[in-house]
């Protein structure tokens, strides 16, 4: 089930929270673990069993790991658990990408599996291995609680798409939430905020790429291309960090606080500052379990930048089964090195505009490696955007760039903390009229997003049917 | 206790929008069909355990959900106003002319060469088999394009037109330039991609002329009006509050006894080639030529031995009644619908003294439909 959808809204919404809400302090959990089954099987009917198995496979390693704390055994039982979580991502996520890559290189031809992708598999299994890993080094006690440590797991707002949510985040409250009033309240807004984001923002911008995308290459000019590629920039912005916001929300609403995981990335100065503001969960994961254990920075420096290129060549290929990633990863990889070297220095000394357009640039381009998965498209389209096709400006780009002038304009104001700020600044102030301009906005902007939103949804299946075309 | 009383201000308006339209949505009742869409809409899917997991049933069933979500039509609208308000100047691939017209995108990109030069293939080859005379009419976006939001990209017809021209010599009917003249005259439908009955008499003027044949007066002056509600096709696709469009045509196409035979079914003969039944309907342009048939046959009085023989799109149906007084029979033959060899066909068509082919179709609709194989 996704959120931005009508089943969601206006069917499991209502009715579970209506429960979750009813029922006794000590029922929750089996509410939320039932709701997030129906859920996740909602979409997945058939591999909500997989994500049972890997639930029930950490509960047992996290035993384990506690009766054997102290012991040598205990490395084998983490490592048991490591291999069983990789294993089941690599199996569904990768076979069928090394199978291709062997068959490509060697001319062979393996059958492929051609199973589709668990949804969630890859946001569930690095949260398990989060907390069997966080068990084995002490740094969180074991949950004994099967139900409890399965709603940490299949928990729905995060299931899907993140945050990646550690176990020691949430730990307490499993057991022990109050919710409050105010949690409800800030929940729902956040909520309407992150749907708007999604299907106002994302979906509506996301159109111009996707026509874009659509076009010949060896005819686009430069303006369109660059078009194109601000627009998925902004739609993959909007998109992800607006499921972001309605994960976050939800857990509000839950009694739990999940972890930020965008903090206005688009106004970095630096790649090395963009990474810390995008998808904030993954990166501190990899900091965490991979960096950190690798020596991170503390092994001289060119141990550190292999360390840095191992971290990126993953965090490239987590985002999907295809050399593209790879090469999104590397690219960042050698970006964030040379920030290492001499171009953070470099850049500290520089005023802070030109940091943030270089950053701009760093990851626009990368979008191009990360949007378009062929090397074809993908040096076709750099070609077209560096205006090797001899085209600058034409009548179709100029077109797009009017229609889409607005929606970029509310995209750029809505990628920096603008509208944080003035809200912050009325809520502080003094004056009547500003406090009543604030509660009025504050009440009303998300209900009027919740609408707009609606009326999106509804008409993403507007499909009017001409028999009469001819 | 203040901050307290906010928050459940705020939880109530949001949950009650929430609340109200999942009740409004249970208690309504499903609809079959969607008269703004023109479709059927989705109904609700049948539970089993087999449908859950191996035949997305719950794929289905949110179709099913959104297709009869509470007052659908009007979220809709409210979408359509945002994209308004944004200064969208396009909406499902319509753009949104000056002047209240409505004229639908053909991108440069969508139509390749290579496509262009097999259908200009295929078109010589029916020329030279049949002496045809070729009339390509092009489509609003290429004649009203002071009507065009700035800048919009359009395929470029004229180009396309010179190079059919090329190809096909004296047998190429100009009627690009005639609608060009009468660009501000009212020769396109405003909410309809299809030319109006003044835009077809422009076209039958160039034919008269190119043909030799002695032009009937088709003036706005000798036009009747039909109905001036219709609401076509491009409307359907923006959904927009707008006028209707008005339809006319030429009573004087009637003044000789007609007998018309749709798809050889002798039963359905009538004596005109109208079709006023369909007024009452959404798609009022139907009223010409009974909409779209595989083979329409109108036989005159004209005892004059001519036969014409048209392959074509629907722009001809409100052009080929201009044509009944100078045939004795006119065959009309629509590519699209037509199953069987279609050489073959006209061979029996034909009398032994031979007779007229036509070929008539808007542009697009010919680089998009245009068949003919022997």
């Amino acid at each position: 089930m996704v959120f931005s959808s009508v089943v969601f809204l206006f069917r499991f919404f209502p009715l579970f929270f209506l429960l979750y809400y009813l029922v006794p302090e000590r029922m929750k959990n089996l509410v939320l673990f039932l709701g997030s089954l129906i859920f996740y099987a909602w979409g997945e009917p058939v591999y909500v069993v997989l994500m049972l198995f890997s639930t029930v496979v950490d509960y047992v390693h996290g035993r384990l790991l506690e009766r054997l704390r102290g012991k040598r055994a205990a490395r084998l039982v983490l490592l048991s658990s490591v291999i069983i979580n990789l294993g089941l991502l690599c199996f569904f996520k990768y076979a069928d990408f090394l199978i291709q890559s062997v068959n490509g290189v060697l001319g062979t031809s393996f059958p492929l599996f051609e199973l589709g992708l668990p949804i969630g598999i890859s946001f569930y299994t690095f949260q398990t291995m989060s907390y069997t890993i966080d068990v084995y080094r002490g740094q969180t006690k074991v949950q004994k609680n099967l139900l409890d440590f399965g709603v940490y797991v299949a928990m729905f707002p995060q299931l899907i798409a993140g945050p990646i949510v550690k176990y020691r985040d949430v730990e307490e409250r499993l057991h022990n939430r109050r919710i409050t009033l105010v949690d409800v309240s800030q929940g729902l807004q956040r909520f309407c905020v992150g749907l708007a984001k999604k299907v106002l923002l994302a979906n509506n911008i996301g159109e111009l790429w996707a026509f874009v995308s659509k076009m010949r290459f060896q005819e686009m000019s430069m303006l369109t291309a660059w078009l194109g590629i601000v627009a998925f920039s902004f739609q993959i912005y909007f998109d992800f960090s607006g499921y972001s916001d309605m994960a976050i929300g939800l857990g509000r609403m839950l009694g739990f606080v999940f972890p930020e995981n965008f903090n206005y990335p688009y106004i970095s100065a630096s790649v090395t500052e963009f990474w810390r503001r995008w998808h904030i969960s993954l990166g501190s994961w990899f900091r965490e379990y991979v960096y950190f254990p690798l020596g991170g920075s503390r092994r001289g420096r060119p141990r550190q930048l292999l360390n840095i290129l191992i971290v990126w060549m993953l965090t490239g290929i987590w985002h999907g089964a295809g050399w593209n990633f790879l090469l999104w990863g590397l690219w960042f990889a050698f970006a964030l090195t040379l920030e290492k070297l001499f171009l953070g220095k470099l850049l500290s000394w520089l005023p802070k505009g030109i940091g943030i357009v270089y950053t701009l640039l760093v990851a626009v381009a990368g979008w191009v490696l990360f949007a378009l998965e062929t090397p074809a498209g993908i040096l076709g389209y750099i070609r077209a955007l560096t205006g090797m096709t001899g085209s600058v400006m034409d009548r179709q780009g100029i077109y797009l760039g009017r229609q889409y002038l607005v929606l970029f304009l509310i995209g750029v104001i809505a990628s920096t903390p603008l509208s944080q700020r003035i809200a912050k600044y009325l809520k502080n102030s003094r004056t009547g009229f500003q406090m009543a301009l604030y509660r009025f906005g504050e009440k009303f902007i998300p209900v009027a997003m919740l609408l707009l939103s609606v009326a999106g949804i509804v008409d993403a299946s507007y499909n009017p049917f001409l028999y009469f075309r001819f | 206790m203040d901050e307290k009383r906010s928050a459940l201000f705020t939880i109530i308006i949001i949950a009650s929008v929430i609340v109200v339209f999942t009740a409004a949505d249970l208690i309504q009742g499903d609809r079959l069909f969607s008269e703004t869409e023109n479709r059927v809409l989705a109904s609700k899917p049948r539970f089993t355990l087999d449908a859950l997991l191996w035949e997305d049933y719950t794929q289905k069933y949110e179709t099913y959900l959104t297709d009869q979500f509470v007052s659908r039509d009007k979220w809709i609208t409210i979408k359509t106003y945002m994209d308004l308000a944004l200064q969208e100047k396009e909406i499902n691939g319509v753009y949104l002319g000056s002047d209240g017209y409505l004229i639908e995108r053909h991108l440069p990109s969508d139509y390749s060469g290579v496509q262009v030069n097999k259908k200009i293939a295929l078109l010589e080859k029916l020329v030279r088999d049949w002496d045809a005379t070729v009339m390509l009419v092009p489509t609003a976006d290429n004649i009203l394009t002071d009507k065009l939001p700035g800048y919009a990209p359009y395929f470029d017809e004229k180009r396309f037109l010179d190079q059919v021209a090329q190809h096909v010599g004296k047998h190429y009917v100009d009627v690009y330039s005639i609608l060009q003249e009468h660009a501000q005259e009212e020769i396109y439908y405003r909410t309809d991609h299809h030319w109006t009955s003044l835009g077809a008499a422009c076209g039958y003027s160039a034919w008269a002329e190119h043909t030799g044949h002695e032009a009937q007066d088709y003036g706005a002056e000798n036009m009747e009006l039909v109905a001036e509600d219709f609401l076509g096709t491009l409307h359907s696709k923006v959904n927009l509050n707008m006028a209707g469009d008005r339809i006319y045509y030429f009573p004087k196409t009637l003044e000789q006894p007609l007998k018309v035979t749709y798809d050889l079914a002798e039963e359905t003969q009538t004596d005109t080639c109208y079709a006023p039944l369909h007024l009452d309907t959404k798609n009022k342009y139907g009223f010409f030529l009974d909409d779209n048939h595989a083979l329409v046959e109108i036989e005159t009085e004209y005892r004059n031995g001519e036969v014409l023989f048209v392959i074509k799109d629907s722009y001809a149906n409100c052009f080929v009644p201009l044509l009944i007084p100078h045939y004795e029979k006119i065959y009309v033959l629509d590519p699209r619908h037509f199953r069987g060899r279609l050489y073959e066909f006209m061979e029996n068509c034909k009398p032994r003294k031979g007779m007229d082919v036509l070929v008539l179709y808007n542009c697009i609709h010919f680089l998009e439909d245009f068949a003919y194989v022997e």
